[in-house]
């Protein structure tokens, strides 16, 4: 297996190449550059913007610009923002902990609330629970996470005042209080249960169907026919299979957990990994987007290789040679 | 298995990829946001002569700052929202935006080249150093500095001996003189009379930010979580891209805020309603499209003033020679007087603005805006009212006839007459402004069609003015001129920003003029500067539209609360809550 990894990461070597060539020139296609939209003739001087260009390198060949920037990265250095005026990697770490907060919650949510509709559906099939389930799941996919967001924020927070609307933690707590926990704990519930709530579909399905599929199988029937339990075939014989194909989802949620979600923070004003994204994006951030997508892509490579790993793992019928 | 595996890994990129791009498309909106636009003002709040200490009020801001809490490296308006708080300038400014003494008085020599500016006694830091002239020199030292890294160096470059400075040529800069530690002299290159507007206002703590290199001031952590200032509040804790708390500075040279705490928080502009309405926030600053909602609310107050921005469409008469820096001449569609004031005569703005600004902005035919003292009387200019029959008129006078019978007119030579406009995307009611526009020239003969059939969006749009895009015969464009009206940036005949590339050798004059030495009269400068707008208003190089307005939603409890054009952080140390 370690065999089998580094050989796969050694192939993620190219992949990341072509991944930072199209990463560069898509930012850079973008138009404008981080000072278009800065033009303000009563605060600027087109003097100025010159020379910050001239500085930041936006004037040289396009390859020139690509070599500099990969250079940097190779040696650990992901450049300044022109935003925030600090080193990109000092931003991304003090973001990440809001975000994988956020994302650790959710995805508890998520998963509890998955194998519970799902061991349901997947028990009692073509039932009116089920296809309640089903409708539910067809629903939240269907709603686009931005309205989710300000319903959320509209009944909970504004009709029935139960959660906080915006940040992440109260105003003026010190940081490792008891007070400043809960605080963050209070602000960290609703966009956590609007994010997990809505993503639950995927899971659910997939774990339906594998346990209606494997309840016809023939190990299940031989448990029958031994007189086993039916609640400790579905819980035990059923479900340990069934988990096997979940794993691969495991992988994804990895990107997840550090990618942050980009609408729901920016609703909620929750500064994570995602709403910096946003900004970085609409302020032409060059260091600071591309070194995100980057961080992504490299998640999501790492994340399908330990969702393979895993596979040979949890199921020794799966060799990886 | 595993082929599939990397397919799989592959899709995913791609997801992530279009994320990103989908997110590009969202970032126009916010970039628009300086469009503010409104109508009648009222710039008061409610009164109190009894104001009661104590309270805490949230001052909304609906994007996050960048956090550089320094008036000499700040460049993003939210920063500014803060900075406001906790720092003053040496001057400020009157409801006419005069310029009026504030922490220092000055006096002008007689060459009208050295201010000598006497520093009020007894203002403090928020660290309890007092305010000195040293403060001043060190401020302009640093951003002379060849390492600074803040973009403020064009408003100490007219200081004398700056350059030799920035250069490396000289330990400081001739031209800032310390006499005593509440006096310091400036003395300038030339004579101008906007030198003072232009002269950097702000000081920077030489003692707090000691032992600090220039190179990192802007990284620094006091610049950045603990900053310091004058103000009547200090910054009591920063928490990035959520909220700023501040509290009361107790020896506040004004005298003792009544609030005790003032906190700028982050929010969506998706609740600013609702968030209003639960007493969550008591200002903030409020987009003409989010009126609606929260006109109804009866626990909010709304203030407005004159905004000194104002838009217009451009239009084109050449091209910029980057090399050698000036613009050239070489583009016709515009060059009759006739045809431009005919394309004036065919917009019905009062119109527009109530259809597609909620009211909120008031028409406009000169580019001074007419909140300051130099802008003309409107008795003065011509007011350009809706007349198509006249339009109509003007263009055949100027010999643009419709000779092929298709409805449209034809250019003296007979060759189709064409204008391409555009306009940048942005909240909906820019499609239909846009949409207006195009049908108010095409109703007059003046055939006309939406530069690349779509609003452009903000980045590109200005890159297209930047490169003098052939696309963009006719363009909209907002310009908001801070503190100082001087127009030679925005139409100086070789000025970058002068997108349509107009050149006038009598307005260049006139500019010239306004700035001398003659122009320390204020009546003088008046004069010259209702003359330049008269030329403007006559020549239209491009077509004044209107002005906006600024609009603050503020809570009731929230008293003594006034704006001046700009901003509604002022004398926030007289604000108090009733409750």
């Amino acid at each position: 297996m370690l065999q089998y990894s580094l050989r796969r990461i050694l192939g993620m070597i190219p992949m990341l190449i072509l991944i930072s060539f199209v990463v560069f020139s898509l930012a850079k296609m973008m138009p404008g550059d981080p000072f278009g939209g800065m033009i303000d003739p009563s605060k600027t001087d087109p003097k100025y913007i010159e020379e910050m260009r001239d500085k930041l390198g936006y004037n040289d060949p396009i390859y020139v610009q690509y070599w500099t920037w990969i250079k940097g990265v190779l040696q650990g250095d992901l450049g300044k923002s022109t935003t925030h005026k600090l080193p990109t990697l000092e931003i991304i770490k003090e973001r990440m902990p809001n975000t994988i907060f956020l994302a650790l919650t959710s995805l508890f949510i998520t998963y509890v609330f998955a194998f519970i509709l799902g061991m349901y559906a997947g028990k009692k099939p073509y039932t009116l629970g089920d296809n309640l389930i089903a409708g539910y799941n067809y629903f939240a996919l269907a709603v686009p996470s931005f309205i989710a967001g300000i319903v959320g924020i509209y009944f909970f927070s504004f009709q029935l005042d139960w959660f906080p609307f915006s940040g992440s933690v109260e105003v003026g707590l010190e940081k490792g209080t008891w007070a400043y926990i809960q605080s963050r704990i209070h602000h960290v519930i609703l966009p956590a249960l609007i994010l997990g709530l809505m993503s639950t579909a995927q899971y659910t399905q997939f774990l339906r169907n594998d346990i209606i599929e494997n309840s016809r199988k023939d190990f299940v029937r031989t448990a029958r026919a031994k007189g086993t339990k039916e609640s400790k075939i579905y819980n035990v014989h059923i479900l340990r299979n069934s988990m096997i194909p979940l794993i691969t989802f495991l992988g994804f949620d990895l990107v997840t957990v550090i990618g942050g979600a980009i609408i729901t923070e920016t609703i909620f004003t929750y500064p994570g990994i995602g709403m910096l994204f946003v900004e970085s994006v609409s302020t032409r951030d060059y260091s600071v987007m591309m070194s995100l997508t980057m961080l992504f892509s490299v998640l999501t490579l790492l994340g399908n290789l330990l969702a393979d790993v895993l596979y040979g793992v949890a199921d020794p019928r799966i060799r990886l040679d | 298995m595993m082929k599939k595996k990397s397919f799989l890994s592959l899709v995913s990129i791609l997801l992530v990829l279009s994320l990103f791009l989908a997110a590009c498309s969202g970032g126009s909106s916010s970039s628009s946001s300086s469009n503010k636009e409104g109508g009648d003002t009222k710039t008061e709040g409610a009164k109190t002569d009894k104001p009661k200490d104590g309270g805490t009020i949230t001052y909304g801001i609906d994007g996050a700052p960048e956090g550089v809490f320094d008036f000499s490296f700040y460049q993003g308006e939210y920063d500014a929202n803060v900075l406001q708080f906790i720092n003053e300038g040496l001057y400020d400014y009157d409801k006419e935006i005069k310029i009026q003494p504030n922490l220092a008085t000055w006096k002008i020599s007689d060459d009208k080249l050295t201010y000598t500016f006497k520093l009020k006694e007894g203002v403090k830091w928020h660290n309890g150093d007092e305010l000195t002239a040293d403060d001043f020199k060190y401020t302009y030292e640093t951003i002379a500095n060849k390492d600074y890294t803040g973009p403020r160096y064009a408003n100490v470059e007219i200081i004398k001996g700056a350059q030799e400075y920035h250069d490396g040529k000289a330990d400081s800069i001739a031209g800032v003189q310390v006499v005593d530690p509440h006096t310091f002299k400036v003395t300038f290159k030339d004579v101008r009379v906007n030198n003072l507007d232009t002269l950097w206002a702000y000081p920077m703590p030489k003692k707090y930010y000691e032992g600090i290199a220039v190179k990192d001031l802007q990284e620094s952590k006091k610049v950045r979580q603990e900053p310091i200032g004058v103000g009547p509040f200090k910054v009591k804790k920063v928490v990035s891209g959520e909220y700023v708390e501040l509290e009361r500075n107790d020896n506040y040279w004004q005298g003792k805020p009544h609030l005790d705490k003032v906190v700028v928080k982050v929010i969506d502009p998706s609740v600013a309603a609702g968030a209003l309405k639960k007493n969550e926030i008591d200002v903030l600053s409020v987009r003409p499209a989010d009126l609606g909602q929260i006109n109804k609310l009866d626990n909010i107050e709304l203030l407005e003033g004159k905004a000194s921005i104002y838009s217009y469409i451009g239009l084109r008469f050449g091209h910029r020679d980057k090399e050698k820096g000036i613009s050239v001449d070489d583009y016709d569609k515009f060059k009759d007087k006739k045809v431009r004031q005919a394309l004036m005569y065919a917009l019905n703005r009062p119109a527009m603005i109530k259809a597609f600004m909620n009211d909120k902005a008031t028409v406009s035919n000169t580019v001074i805006p007419s909140v300051f003292w130099l802008a003309a009387d409107s008795k003065d200019l011509n007011q350009y009212k809706y007349n198509p029959e006249k339009a109509k008129k003007l263009l055949a006078e100027a010999g643009y006839k419709d000779v092929n019978g298709d409805g449209f007119v034809e250019d003296p030579d007979g060759k189709p007459y064409k204008i391409s406009f555009g306009h940048y995307a942005g909240p909906a009611n820019f499609e239909g402004r846009a949409k207006a526009i195009i049908q108010a020239w095409n109703d007059i003969g003046v055939k006309t069609e939406l530069a690349s059939g779509s609003l452009i969006e903000f980045n590109l749009y200005n890159e297209m003015k930047e490169n003098d895009d052939k696309s963009l015969d006719a363009f909209f464009g907002s310009w908001g001129t801070g503190y100082d009206p001087d127009p030679s940036i925005t139409w100086g005949s070789n000025a970058e920003w002068n997108h349509g590339r107009w050149i006038n050798k009598e307005s260049d004059q006139l500019i010239k003029d306004s700035l001398s030495e003659k122009a320390f009269d204020d009546k003088y400068r008046k004069d010259v500067s209702v003359k330049w707008q008269k030329l403007f208003n006559e020549e239209l190089p491009a077509l004044p539209l209107w002005e906006n307005v600024n609009i603050y939603a503020v809570n009731k409890r929230l008293k003594n609360v006034t704006m001046d054009p700009d901003t509604i952080i002022l004398d926030s140390h007289k604000w108090s809550v009733t409750e």
